[in-house]
């Protein structure tokens, strides 16, 4: 085995065993690198998302919580903390004020801070403590409406509470924009002495746990059966719809960047396989005719493969740290926070890739090299067969399975392998129709131009083969940059700086005129007043929802709850209509409200709103961009319908920092008025697009460069043949300029072909990306049109002519005699 | 002295698949070779002459018919005995040399021996080197090297493993005259010195008539040649 050593040193000498390692190395630190940042982000929207919730889980219960559930969560060393939340009416002085109260133990929150200040309207700090027993934090508002300063007394039921802080922001406030009204926060030991909480009172119970990861699945696998009807189990990722659509996205991008990653390296493995083959061909070939048994060589590359998979894994997975070290950190210096550390366990991922690539792309070639009979290696008329269809089968069920085992399921791996699919084949007959054109343009070969294409004709399957990697690398591309610039155009719309960051509830007609003049004065921006009354749907075509639902069970959101009805004069702001009249005498639903409800134009809803009930049917569908941040409704009525009900009025608008004060102050003659600040929420969704805007931005860097290192390694697969070629044509008396002129042609036309068809395929792709993956509408690319072919021209003649650059400096009879 | 039989074939066939289809380019040949013989196998290209010469050496199963080296029959053996057999038995001199270009001269010339695990590989290496006139060339690297130099580190090659059949397939079809005379009287020195068997593909006449025995080969037909 010393021999073995021995050759495998002589072989790194000679350059061969180093393409194999590049491409190991290529593979394993792009998979590492972006599957570790990939956990980084994750690891960090989860820790944001649970900032929100205050907890890295929470058992929501209409019912008090059994004391086993939190015994339970001792036992397994989960922190735990209790919050129950209802509303109760407050008083202090002869004022009174219906607020929203919660009490909360010492341990709340066990995520995230509250936001608490001593002056009143303050923008707060941060407060991890809770209020002490006697205590109550109140918000600006509630403060304002009941007169209330810092230190005074404020009654709840039975007991007297001392105010000690202006509450700014609760970590746990819902973001359901309906949760409104002034808050306030008292510690759960006060709770049983303001005797608020009769048998009836509709209250919220949480139970607020954090810990180990391990011990939440467990402890979610114990309570899932125990829980009933009215509690829920709830995760950081089911955040709220427009966080959640947000993260989601990116994590899909990322996800998609990463088998993108695994796909090039794919490929970058197949063709390095593919070069140290050909190139030991002869070496098998020579030690077999000096007696070499193929049980020695077999031993001998399975020998060099492993010792060049332990190097090459351990070389991948420290560039892979380091490039994901400082993606992060150039990161981090975009972002407020720092990105959690990457969880050690991550590394196997890049390993793993590097390990089944080489199983998958080496080692059957491997197999046939070591079975080759030598004589076909050394008679020069023989052809030898090395990449049968078997190899190419176990490849492409290597690569499907790593894209499973990378993304950890089934759908993205099967788009991009049907597309692989596909591609190969269009560009097997493209390919095949264009350089067949090619040559019946190109015979008798005397210009550059002439001799380029006609060189492309007759190496037509290795330049089909490498016309197929082109496209791949390209198309590959395309989808990223076309994924990404339409996100974070979506994300960019979703988001204008001014959106309106606060609602206004519960305005009465009377007050709508003096609150505009208020509003004008402070010279803020607000959307129409829309008029709001509450209703139920109670049948569908005459049916009622009890019967259609009588479990209760998968219900639709039109039906599971009252619902805001309005009506309205215009189509609002950030509607669309789809089908039928908005302005027929009937109802106007939203159109995925519609659709999960079954609903379709001309079914008839009834009503119920306030005890009375009316009938109407469908006359119109609209779409609602619920980004907008305008009051927005799924169902909209008549005039006539609803004219005679008493109506609050609800508006938007944007107010900023600066402006905040003088609103809150003005609103405060309002007592009556709900005030929802969503700011908080916005930022928060601005701020992690900006950071997701980046980071993805940087993983398409790394992906793109990985590309371009395979498509290198593709072209100097093939740099040997034009090497021979160039020489051979400039023996033969063609001038330096007429070889470069052929070669600029080939790779300029190869470029050329495999942008174009790349461009079609990544439209291809982005659809059922954009309808399957990331549930948006399908769109029309053209920009993917003109860069596809550019970068194939460009970036491949480039290449190409970086690469044979030898071709043309070097003295013909050396090359001849050196291959 | 009645000499021990080295080769012995008997029937032996060989058909190939090509681009245009099945190929016998053997066609029922028999034959002896006797130990430290010398035989010249003559005939136009394309008859056959490598593609009986790789059989001989085992590099490749003919289609039928029996090849005995030292009563050993080939096809019924594995790969890995024949393999062995080859390492223990055969030495092969190419037309185009064949050298390992990723090798030096001298590392060209160990392999057969560091394949049997011998630790006097490179002193072997650097002797055989020295014999054949290039002991100021052993870290050259092939392509550094003249057509005729390559075919000396590739005769060094095939003596490294002492062989007792020394297969050379056209030999001097690269080089020009004087290197030619060079190879030529190289390999009937050590056939002499060390009474290796010679079987040795040529055009050249001359070669052909220093040979004890000269065998034609024609029409996929191994005839010997009257003297
Ligand atoms: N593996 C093979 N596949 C296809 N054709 C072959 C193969 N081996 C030999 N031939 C053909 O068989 C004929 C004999 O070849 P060869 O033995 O090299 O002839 P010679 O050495 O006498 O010139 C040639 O026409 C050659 O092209
Ligand atoms: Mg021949």
């Amino acid at each position: 085995m010393n021999f073995a050593f021995r050759l495998m040193f002589r072989d790194i000498r000679s350059g061969d065993l180093l393409t194999l390692l590049l491409a190991l190395v290529i593979s394993v630190s792009t998979v590492t690198s972006i599957g570790l940042f990939i956990d980084r982000l994750q690891l960090s929207f989860e820790q944001e998302s649970a900032n929100l919730l205050a907890a890295d889980r929470l058992i929501r219960s209409d019912d008090d919580i059994p004391k086993e559930w939190e015994a339970k969560a001792n036992e397994l060393s989960l922190q735990a903390a209790q919050r129950t939340s209802f509303t109760t009416m407050m008083f202090a002085g002869d004022s009174l004020q219906l607020s929203q109260l919660s009490a909360v133990t010492d341990s709340y929150p066990l995520k995230g801070a509250y936001l608490v200040d001593d002056v009143l309207f303050g923008t707060g700090k941060r407060s991890t403590d809770t209020p002490k027993q006697g205590e109550i934090w109140v918000s600006s508002r509630l403060a304002s409406l009941l007169k209330l300063n810092l230190g005074d007394q404020v009654e709840v039921g039975d007991a007297s509470l001392k105010v000690s802080q202006y509450l700014v922001r609760d970590p746990g406030s819902s973001t359901s924009a309906f949760a409104i009204s002034p808050r306030a926060v008292m510690n759960m030991a006060d709770l049983a002495a303001t005797n608020v909480i009769i048998p009836g009172s509709r209250v919220r119970y949480s139970l607020l746990l954090a810990g180990s990861r391990e011990a939440l699945d467990e402890y979610e696998n114990w309570i899932t059966p125990r829980l009933s009807e009215g509690q829920r189990w709830q995760t950081p990722t089911q955040r709220g719809e427009r966080i959640g659509d947000t993260i989601g996205r990116a994590e899909s991008f990322l996800l998609l960047a990463g088998t993108l990653a695994v796909v090039m390296s794919g490929v970058a493995m197949a063709l390095a396989s593919a070069r140290f083959v050909k190139r030991h061909l002869m070496q098998v070939a020579i030690l077999k005719t000096i007696g070499a048994t193929p049980k020695l060589l077999g031993q001998l590359f399975l020998l060099q493969l492993s010792i060049l998979f332990m190097v090459g894994a351990l070389i991948g997975l420290g560039i892979g740290w380091g490039l994901q070290e400082i993606i992060a950190s150039l990161l981090s210096g975009l972002m407020s926070t720092t990105l959690p550390e990457p969880s050690i366990s991550r590394l196997w991922l890049g390993a793993a890739t590097g390990l089944i690539s080489m199983v998958v792309f080496c080692l059957p070639l491997m197999s046939r090299l070591i079975k080759i009979s030598p004589l076909s290696v050394l008679q020069p008329n023989a052809r030898i067969e090395l990449n049968g269809f078997a190899i190419y089968v176990i490849g492409f069920i290597g690569m499907f399975g790593l894209m499973c085992l990378y993304t950890n399921g089934f759908l993205l791996p099967s788009i991009m392998t049907a597309a692989i699919l596909g591609i190969a084949l269009f560009v097997a007959a493209i390919g095949w129709l264009a350089f067949k054109l090619g040559r019946s343009l190109t015979s008798g070969a005397t210009s550059g131009w002439q001799i380029g294409l006609a060189s492309l004709y007759r190496r037509l399957i290795p330049n089909l083969f490498q016309l197929l990697v082109f496209t791949l690398i390209i198309m590959l591309t395309l989808i990223l940059i076309g994924v990404k610039s339409s996100l974070i155009a979506d994300w960019q719309q979703q988001l204008p700086e001014d959106a309106p960051n606060h609602y206004l509830f519960n305005v009465q007609a009377n007050q709508i005129d003096q609150i505009n003049s208020d509003t004008t004065q402070l010279g803020l921006k607000k959307s129409d007043w829309y008029p709001m009354v509450r209703g139920r749907v109670t049948a569908v075509n005459n049916t009622t929802i009890q019967s259609l639902y009588p479990e209760e069970r998968g219900e639709p959101e039109l039906y599971e709850r009252e619902l805001n009805l309005t009506w309205s004069d215009t189509l609002g702001k950030g509607n669309e209509l789809v089908e039928g009249d908005f302005f027929a005498e009937g109802l106007s639903v939203e159109l995925k409200a519609a659709k999960e409800a079954n609903l379709e134009m001309g079914d008839e809803l009834t009503i119920n709103i306030g005890g009375n009930i009316i009938t109407l049917p469908i006359t119109s569908i609209r779409t609602v961009d619920w980004g907008s941040m305008q009051p927005n409704f799924y169902l909209i009525l008549p005039k006539s319908a609803l004219e005679d009900y008493p109506a609050n009025f609800v508006s938007s608008l944007f107010i900023s920092d600066a402006q905040a004060q003088a609103f809150y102050r003005a609103m405060a003659h309002f007592p009556t008025v709900s005030i929802l600040n969503v700011g908080d929420i916005l930022k928060q969704i601005q701020t992690i697009v900006g950071q997701l805007s980046q980071a993805i931005q940087l993983v398409l860097l790394c992906i793109l460069s990985a590309g371009a290192l395979v498509l290198l390694a593709s072209v100097r697969s093939t740099l040997e043949e034009r090497l021979e070629e160039g020489a051979l044509l400039r023996v033969l008396g063609a001038r330096g300029a007429l070889v470069r002129q052929a070669l600029l042609v080939e790779f300029g036309a190869l470029g050329f072909f495999a942008g174009l068809i790349a461009a079609i395929g990544a439209e291809t792709c982005l659809l059922g990306l954009q309808v399957f993956v990331f549930n948006a509408e399908a769109s029309f690319h053209p920009l993917l049109w003109l860069l596809g072919p550019a970068i194939g021209i460009v970036v491949i003649s480039t290449i190409g002519i970086f690469a044979s650059r030898t071709v043309l400096k070097v003295p013909p009879v050396l090359l001849l005699r050196g291959l | 002295m009645p000499r021990n039989t080295a080769i012995k074939v008997s029937n032996l066939t060989h058909t190939v698949t090509s681009n245009t289809g099945d190929l016998t380019i053997l066609k029922g040949i028999n034959m002896e070779i006797k130990e430290s013989e010398s035989v010249a196998i003559v005939g136009s290209s394309g008859s056959g002459k490598s593609t009986l010469l790789g059989l001989l050496a085992g590099l490749e199963v003919n289609t039928s018919g029996e090849i005995f080296l030292y009563e050993q029959e080939f096809s019924s053996q594995s790969e890995e005995q024949r393999a062995l057999v080859r390492g223990q038995y055969v030495g092969f001199v190419f037309q185009s040399f064949h050298l390992l270009p990723s090798l030096q001269a001298i590392e060209n010339v160990m392999l057969p021996a560091e394949l049997k695990g011998d630790k006097e590989a490179r002193n072997k290496a650097e002797a055989l080197l020295e014999k054949v006139g290039l002991s100021h060339r052993l870290t050259h690297y092939p392509n550094q090297l003249s057509g005729g130099e390559q075919q000396r580190v590739a005769i060094a090659r095939a003596f490294a493993s002492n062989p007792k059949i020394l297969f050379a397939d056209e030999p001097t079809g690269n080089l020009d005259e004087e290197n030619g005379k060079l190879i030529i009287k190289l390999l009937f020195d050590l056939n002499q010195s060390q009474g290796t068997t010679l079987v040795m593909v040529t055009h050249d006449n001359e070669l052909a008539k220093m040979c004890d025995r000269q065998l034609v080969m024609s029409a996929g037909q191994l005839t010997e040649k009257s003297l």
